[in-house]
């Protein structure tokens, strides 16, 4: 492994509502190489997106408090200004929305959301902006992309308003690129096609990528490591092989049961994780997983479980009980 | 685009056919002979004929229709038989002031309301916010015939600026400086009552714009809060303060007559109010004609910008 | 932004819901304007007409507590029996708006098809015609004017605006579930209109009922100043401020006052029915 580019330490963010105090993120660190790409899973309400949104520093400025420490490219994002982050963005860290019908502007054309942050950013003029942005366009894989700078959004199809949303992010090359769910809208055939886009741009582009998501599937093939979320922690987290045969914590093993495989003959029965996810608000000291876990006991209502290394390197888990470490698990697709 | 367009233009002209046939009816409306009613009970028997002639009183009602919406289509709204001028002169010369009484007040209305929402909307419920909106509130509640008045009474009489009282009028061709002194206060008085419009709709249409992810994404891109104000939030933002302004400005055509009526401007609305107190029917039924078809082309106007603001409408 | 937080939080917890010491001052004060125009005459107040030539255009005295007008006419007084006039065309008009406007903006929202039709289509073309233009016209040719002639005009004025937005959130209620429900469960049209539709729409009649009070109140206000009220001597606020236009150089608070009265009672009106809409959560129905 190369330099950290992203450090992320025992990082908090809690929103003060009208509901009390909501701990969206509750003490999480990992890092990050440069040109590698991590992927964190979770189910929806786990803290995933707002982890992201923190380590750009893009979260609400009111009502949100922010506690450790987020470095990116050497440079601290937890405290600073809007302004400063504003140098930031884009140039060293981006972000791919999750939903493509609502993270372009309607009444915009495209070519004009994609060359403003050329040109507001790497101060290009009209038409070097112009010509990078049908680039670009060309480059996310846009049929016609010099007819298309014209378009408005409401005449692209889901994939193709993703394809615009990734070139934004990508305009002026950022060295970290957070792709929050970026293909929970779209067909399944469009899925596969917007991920393979995602990775052969950052072999392109040395870029380092997070990806988020809720579907292990997703993920499988195209990371080097696994981040496994719940309420708002990291529960599990090593190489993306480990963590698919020889994960350790309940959660994971609920996560993988409950998402599609190809093996499985069709019309197979996806397991469902009982229960909910608990509400950020009334979180108690135990483990957040345990009123959902089959094998909790009583000191996962009493005790939260830290962090601990399991055998092969870099992998961690936070589990009292977890699963034997020899069993190999059923083969993901 | 083109479709909507002229679904659109055909609605229009609908209406506007609705709106001549009640404007022609009003007369029959009333109780009596339209000739009483027009000419008064003093009427010669000449005069009298005169009038029947003129409007094919003797005819039957659809025929007079068409007599008086062929003389309409030709530009000829009658003669008035109380000031014996050509009403459509008459108008011709009042609307000119509507026009610019109405300009003045739109630009300063859109001058204070657009940049004070934009700054209310940053911070919802902070201080500017509930100063701007509780202010807002309150001029919602004063009628503009007081806010002229209170105006006159502080500004021509208490402190003697000139040229700003009542009939203190001057065309613009003659002295524009004294012509605009003269219509600053009626101006600001229709302003206020329009930024408040302007600023309530406005404002709530930025804290929801605000709200979105493409906003999100614009911060994302680095852009500065102004430009994300302008060019990302502003515009998406705007459409329902055009529809507002479509009904607004219709709405200060039709009833501006209070400024007017105060200051002795002779604009549409005056001329209107001095119409009736004459009983010059012909004069009124022509203003009527024409305030309540320039109030639907206006607001058509504006559902055609609206349409090209925001492309989503065009595309339902 | 909301997004990151519809995320975590359920977002109804973040308003709580109050109607608040101001909506209940405002609702006070409403009684209050009431009740004196009703018990106008039972109150301790000089006659409205009487002229008292030893205090011509006095200011605020013990004796006269708001002053007295260019005739020495009480304005305390006036302005309580002039309320009269403006809260009886406020709220006559409005009845005569919602008796007709109400029921027919239910029953074309409830039936549909052709009645809804001709009926929206017929009432869009009335509300495309100045509203104003139209008051005014026709009661400048309708003499002689009476109080009860503005009613009804104003009344009918009103017809068209009340039936859209009647029939606008009927049409959003009917739409629901419970509406389907009682009518597979073979309820009479008749229950369904009063006993599901009517308490659903209610907070929207409600409150566009008391904005419409405040725009009819208003609009007398408009008449008067171009004389079509009712007849001087008698008070009515428009009136008051009408009048005191050519003396108010020697004499403010002849204006301030009656205008004074009727602004805050208009703003009364439109808080009330501000927060009625926030208190329900109506999502904003345009007038």
């Amino acid at each position: 492994m190369s330099t950290q580019l992203l450090v992320v330490d025992d990082l908090h963010t809690t929103f003060r509502t009208a509901a009390g105090l909501v701990a969206a993120v509750g003490g999480v660190s990992f890092d990050l190489a440069t040109n590698e790409t991590v992927g964190i899973v979770g189910e929806s309400g786990s803290g995933k997106t707002v982890l992201a949104r923190t380590i750009m520093g893009l979260q609400p400025r009111s009502n949100v408090e922010v506690r450790g420490s987020v470095l990116l490219d050497g440079h601290q994002v937890v405290g600073a200004s809007e302004r400063e982050m504003r140098e930031r963005w884009a140039t060293d860290v981006s972000m791919v929305f999750q939903d493509p019908m609502t993270s372009l502007n309607p009444v915009m054309r495209i070519g004009r959301q994609i060359d403003e942050t050329l040109r507001v950013r790497l101060g290009m003029d009209k038409r070097a902006a112009r010509a990078r942005a049908i680039e670009l366009l060309a480059m996310v894989g846009m049929p016609s992309a010099e007819h298309r700078y014209r378009a408005y959004p409401t005449q692209l199809s889901g994939g193709m308003r993703q394809r615009v949303v990734i070139a934004t992010a990508l305009a002026c090359s950022p060295k970290l690129l957070i792709a929050d769910e970026p293909t929970t809208g779209l067909d399944v055939t469009i899925q596969a096609q917007i991920l393979n886009l995602l990775d052969d741009l950052k072999e392109q582009l040395h870029m380092s990528v997070i990806l988020i998501t809720h579907d292990l599937g997703v993920v499988a093939t195209r990371t080097s490591r696994i981040i496994v979320m719940y309420a708002g922690r990291i529960v599990e987290m090593g190489a993306t092989r480990d963590v698919f045969f020889r994960h350790r914590m309940p959660y994971t093993r609920a996560l993988l049961e409950s998402s599609p495989k190809v093996s499985n003959p069709s019309h197979t029965r996806l397991r469902v994780i009982p229960g909910r996810p608990p509400n950020l608000s009334t979180l108690t000291s135990g483990c957040a997983f345990a009123p959902r876990c089959s094998s909790a006991s009583e000191r996962c209502h009493q005790e939260r479980p830290s962090l601990e290394p399991a055998e092969e390197p870099g992998h961690v888990f936070a589990c009292w009980h977890p699963l034997a470490a020899t069993e190999l698990h059923e083969a993901p697709r | 685009m083109l479709r909507y367009v002229l679904r659109r233009l055909t609605l229009l002209i609908g209406i506007v056919w609705v709106i001549s046939v009640g404007s022609f009816y009003l007369i029959h409306l009333l109780p009596g002979d339209p000739a009483t009613v027009i000419l008064g009970t003093g009427a010669s028997p000449a005069n009298r004929a005169i009038l029947y002639r003129q409007l094919g009183l003797n005819k039957p009602i659809i025929e007079q229709y068409f007599v008086w919406m062929g003389n309409i289509l030709h530009g000829n709204l009658g003669t008035s038989f109380i000031s014996e001028t050509s009403v459509a002169s008459t108008i011709r010369t009042a609307l000119p002031i509507d026009v610019e009484l109405i300009v003045l007040s739109q630009i300063l209305a859109f001058a204070a309301a657009i940049p004070l929402a934009m700054r209310s909307a940053r911070k919802p419920n902070g201080v500017l916010d509930r100063i701007l909106s509780a202010g807002s509130f309150t001029l919602l509640s004063i009628p503009s015939f007081i806010i002229i008045v209170l105006l006159v009474l502080v500004v021509s009489i208490k402190l003697g600026i000139a040229n700003t009282g009542p009939s203190s009028y001057v065309s613009l061709g003659s002295d524009w400086v004294v012509n605009l002194e003269s219509l600053a206060l009626p101006a600001f008085t229709l302003a206020v009552g329009s930024f408040v419009i302007y600023f309530r709709v406005l404002r709530s249409d930025l804290i929801a714009t605000l709200q979105e992810e493409f906003i999100t994404m614009a911060r994302s891109k680095g852009l500065r809060q102004r430009r994300i104000m302008w060019r990302h939030a502003f515009r998406p933002s705007s459409v329902a303060l055009l529809g507002a302004a479509g009904v607004n400005i219709g709405g200060l055509l039709a009833g501006g007559f209070v400024v007017e009526y105060l200051l002795g401007i002779p604009g549409l609305g005056y001329t209107l109010i001095t119409g009736i107190a004459s009983s010059d029917y012909l004069l009124v039924q022509g203003i009527v004609l024409v305030v309540s078809v320039g109030v639907v082309l206006i607001n058509f106007v504006f559902d055609f910008i609206i349409s090209v603001v925001d492309p989503r409408i065009t595309r339902e | 932004m909301s997004s990151v937080l519809d995320d975590v939080v359920d977002p109804e917890a973040l308003a709580p819901k109050r109607l608040g010491a101001l909506f209940w001052i405002c609702v006070g004060w409403l009684a209050l304007n009431v009740l004196g125009a009703i018990f106008a005459n039972v109150l301790p107040l000089v006659n409205p007409l009487y002229q008292n030539y030893n205090a011509i255009n006095a200011g605020p005295s013990l004796h006269h507590w708001l002053g007295t007008d260019d005739l020495g006419r009480d304005i305390l007084s006036r302005i309580v029996y002039g309320s009269r006039v403006s809260i009886t065309v406020g709220i006559g008009a409005m009845v005569i708006g919602f008796g007709i406007g109400l029921p027919l903006g239910m029953l074309a929202a409830f039936r549909r098809g052709r009645l809804d039709s001709l009926l929206t289509a017929f009432m869009y073309v009335f509300l495309a015609f100045p509203a104003i233009i139209a008051v005014i016209a026709v009661l400048s040719f309708w003499t002689p004017r009476s109080l009860f002639k503005i009613i009804v005009v104003i009344g009918l004025a009103s017809v068209p605006l009340v039936y859209r937005v009647i029939r606008t959130a009927t049409l959003a209620v009917a739409a629901r579930d419970f509406v389907t429900a009682a009518k597979v469960q073979g309820a009479t049209d008749r229950r369904i209109l009063v006993k599901e539709l009517l308490p659903n729409i209610a907070p929207i009649a409600v409150s566009f009922l008391l904005i419409g009070v405040a725009t009819v109140v208003t609009l007398e206000g408009v008449l008067a100043f171009l004389g079509l009220s009712v007849n001087p001597p008698t008070p009515s606020w428009g009136n008051m401020i009408n009048e005191s236009r050519t003396v108010m150089a020697q004499n403010p608070w002849l204006v301030l006052f009656p205008s004074l009265a009727l602004c805050l009672f208009l703003l009364c009106l439109n808080f009330i029915g501000d927060r009625l809409r926030t208190y329900f959560d109506v999502t904003e129905v345009k007038l």
